[in-house]
């Protein structure tokens, strides 16, 4: 009986595996990561009487060792909570210039006031002019101006320094070396202001994240990531170099943001779990405002691990249809003209997603395609998993082949 | 009948409150010149705008943002922001999120401020944010004209929440007054609520209202007890004092559709006083 029972645990398990496997190997990055050895170290705090488990990362090149859950402070002005954050064993608090037009850190100083100075960490967010349409900085963006307001944040924040200060807001490449910035910081650094420089990225992140590594200016990059990103294996591979440079990672939107997705996710703690079994996530700074919500989101300290019914659960939920491809690749020869379909659909992500289209560009002409793209067919016979008008899309897509570089840049 | 759900439809559609919005333009102002094109953010653009802020905007349910920016010969620009939120009340939400309450107050929309290359004024449903660059010394000037001329395409400027108006005087920080939108004192069950800081002989406190229909208020007393393990078994219309483990003792009052109370007044007599004060306010409520 009972082996009956084992065997039918196995099949099950078996058949979980292979839909996990068929549906969600994402663009050549696996849904979940295989458990490995991560670097980390257990802590018992002891917070309002009770004794809790916390797990500690080391963000990277700083050497700061944090809790994997820290508090995104840009949801709240209600210090009892921030207060009982760092009672109950949160370390650091991030904010930025902005939040509140400037409230947020005033409330932030109002609860460290008094508090030993090595006792948490604050990390604020600096921006400049830019514009909205092209990414790229304006009149106005000056060293002068970056240290204005990182004097401004010091003041509200009653700090004679913050320990890490991110550039604000980055979408493209050619912001991330941005010299007045990077004059800023060195300046900063030598009059003690900053201990650490960081930039944060929610949009284009693979690009921001490959560049910020590459101009070797930053010791920590706070970006998007979470398990809807229809690109997630791109932050992922961008968050793995970067780490692997001493690069300390900050992950944000992994539950309750995420604007280009719900607001909610259905699992919170599966959401965190998910972002923190990549090993190159330090740390995730969740925007909770209720005590309650700092509860769940602290209490997945106890086990990082992701059970059985929490991967299905995610599974379902990234699989809901949305307006990119989500690699599933069970449309591989369907087409009889064997066009390259995931590829194609990437090039449509790339396109609509990330709004890069050189790098669309330069996929759709590295397909080497025919002429005539999904024109001959009476009726497209593929049948996507989750209901693309495939067909549709490629026509749609191909049509970059015919915009002349030049006008892409 | 098709006849009149069509002519209901059209009418129905030309009073709908987002009908005004689509239809705001900005203005004219001599001597300016409007430059590049109209960007409009949606719920789930807004943050390639403002980038982390965006998620507290969305607490307020905004709806749209309108910008524009504006340039002159001297090379001298104004942004003009135009943030519309579901409602009046939602406006002045996010508007009392990031007001200083110290500010420069000025005759604009429903309230406004001006401090150095910054004018913030709510009117209606919008919130409307201008910041000047290379303005020099004619800043004020320039950025009071352009508030009058946004204001005029808003339509109707209507009023701060008329509830602000119960609050007791006595004690009261000019301008501290606050709507939070959800998760009031970080309970879900609380909603939201109007707040106002106090200070009396050194002491700070803050005095609160929650609006809701009696059912809500009562489920909102009952859930709040619970919480605080504060077991009342017959939850009734009356005062409560509640030991709430993160803010301390709250005293509050329930009467039908609202829900006051104070924070971090230790004092049981300027309690009552106040309790008593703010029931009288909220009686009168214009």
């Amino acid at each position: 009986m009972g082996g009956e029972r084992e065997e039918r645990m196995d099949k099950k398990l078996i058949g979980r595996r292979d839909f996990m496997k068929s549906t969600l190997a994402g663009f050549g990055g696996l849904f979940f990561l295989p458990q490995i050895d991560i670097k980390q170290e257990l802590r018992v705090v002891e917070a309002k009487g009770k004794e809790k488990k916390f797990v500690y990362r080391t963000l990277g090149k700083t050497g700061l060792k944090i809790p994997v859950i820290n508090m995104g402070v840009m949801l709240t002005d209600n210090p009892n909570l921030i207060r009982t954050a760092l009672d109950s064993g949160v370390l650091l608090l991030d904010t930025a210039h902005a939040y509140m037009a400037g409230r947020n850190e005033e409330v932030i100083g109002e609860v460290i006031k008094g508090r030993p100075r090595d006792s948490y960490y604050i990390a604020s967010k600096v921006s400049l002019p830019q514009d909205r349409t092209t990414g790229l900085y304006t009149e106005g963006a000056t060293t002068e101006e970056f240290l204005k307001k990182l004097d401004l944040s010091l003041k509200r924040l009653g700090l004679d320094y913050v320990d890490i200060l991110y550039q604000h807001g980055v979408t493209r490449k050619e912001s991330v070396a941005f010299e007045a910035v990077l004059k800023a910081f060195d300046k900063a650094k030598k009059d003690g202001k900053i201990r650490f420089t960081g930039i944060s990225t929610h949009t284009n992140e693979p690009e921001v994240i490959h560049a910020a590594t590459d101009s070797k200016a930053y010791d920590v990059i706070l970006t998007a990531y979470n398990f809807k990103q229809k690109y997630y294996a791109e932050v992922r591979k961008a968050i793995a170099r970067a780490s692997q440079a001493g690069i300390g990672i900050v992950g944000m939107k992994a539950i309750r943001g995420g604007n280009q997705q719900p607001p909610t996710v259905k699992n919170i703690t599966a959401s965190l779990k998910w972002i923190l079994q990549d090993p190159n996530v330090h740390t995730v700074v969740p925007g909770f405002t209720t005590f309650d919500q700092m509860e769940i989101d602290l209490s997945i300290m106890d086990d990082l691990t992701l059970t059985e019914p929490e991967k299905i659960e995610l599974q379902k939920e990234a699989s809901i249809r949305g307006l990119y491809c989500q690699g599933c690749r069970q449309c591989l020869g369907q087409c009889p003209e064997h066009l390259p379909i995931p590829d194609l659909m990437r090039a449509y992500m790339y396109t609509y997603g990330y709004r890069n289209l050189a790098l669309a560009q330069d996929l759709i002409m590295s397909l080497n395609l025919p002429n005539r793209v999904c024109e001959d067919c009476g009726q497209c016979p593929v049948k996507c998993s989750i209901g693309f008008n495939v067909s549709g899309k490629i026509r749609d897509v191909v049509r970059i082949r015919e915009v002349p570089q030049e006008f892409i840049g | 009948m098709k006849t009149v759900c069509l002519v209901l439809g059209i009418i129905i559609f030309l009073w709908a409150p987002g009908v005004k919005a689509q239809g705001f333009k900005f203005p004219e102002v001599t001597g300016w010149k409007q430059s590049g094109e109209i960007q409009t953010f949606s719920p789930k653009t807004l943050f390639e705008y403002i980038n982390g802020a965006a998620d507290l905007y969305l607490m307020y349910d905004f709806q749209e943002l309108k910008v524009a920016e504006y340039l002159n010969e001297k090379k001298a620009s104004v942004i003009v922001d135009v943030y519309r939120h579901k409602t009046p009340t939602h406006a002045f939400g996010i508007y009392s999120q990031e007001r200083l309450s110290d500010a420069n107050f000025i005759n604009i929309g429903a309230q406004g401020y001006v401090e150095k290359n910054v004018l913030n004024f709510v009117s209606g449903p919008y919130y409307v944010k201008l910041n000047s660059y290379n303005t020099g010394a004619g800043d004020e000037e320039i950025l009071l004209n352009f508030s009058k001329k946004v204001s005029e395409n808003l339509g109707e400027k209507g009023r701060l929440p008329s509830i602000l108006s119960s609050f007791p005087e006595e004690g009261k920080k000019k301008n501290s007054e606050k709507f939070i939108a959800k998760n009031f004192l970080g309970y879900s069950f609380l909603h939201s609520a109007f707040t106002a800081d106090y200070e009396l002989s050194g002491t700070k406190f803050k005095l609160f209202v929650i609006e809701s229909d009696r059912k809500e208020c009562k489920d909102m007393i009952q859930k709040y007890l619970q919480q605080t393990k504060s077991l009342e078994k017959n939850i009734a219309e009356g005062r409560y004092t509640i030991s709430d483990p993160y803010h301390g003792e709250i005293e509050l009052h329930w009467k039908g559709k609202y829900i006051w109370g104070i924070l971090s007044l230790n004092d049981p007599s300027s309690r009552s006083k106040y309790l008593k004060l703010f029931e009288e306010g909220l009686r009168k409520r214009k």
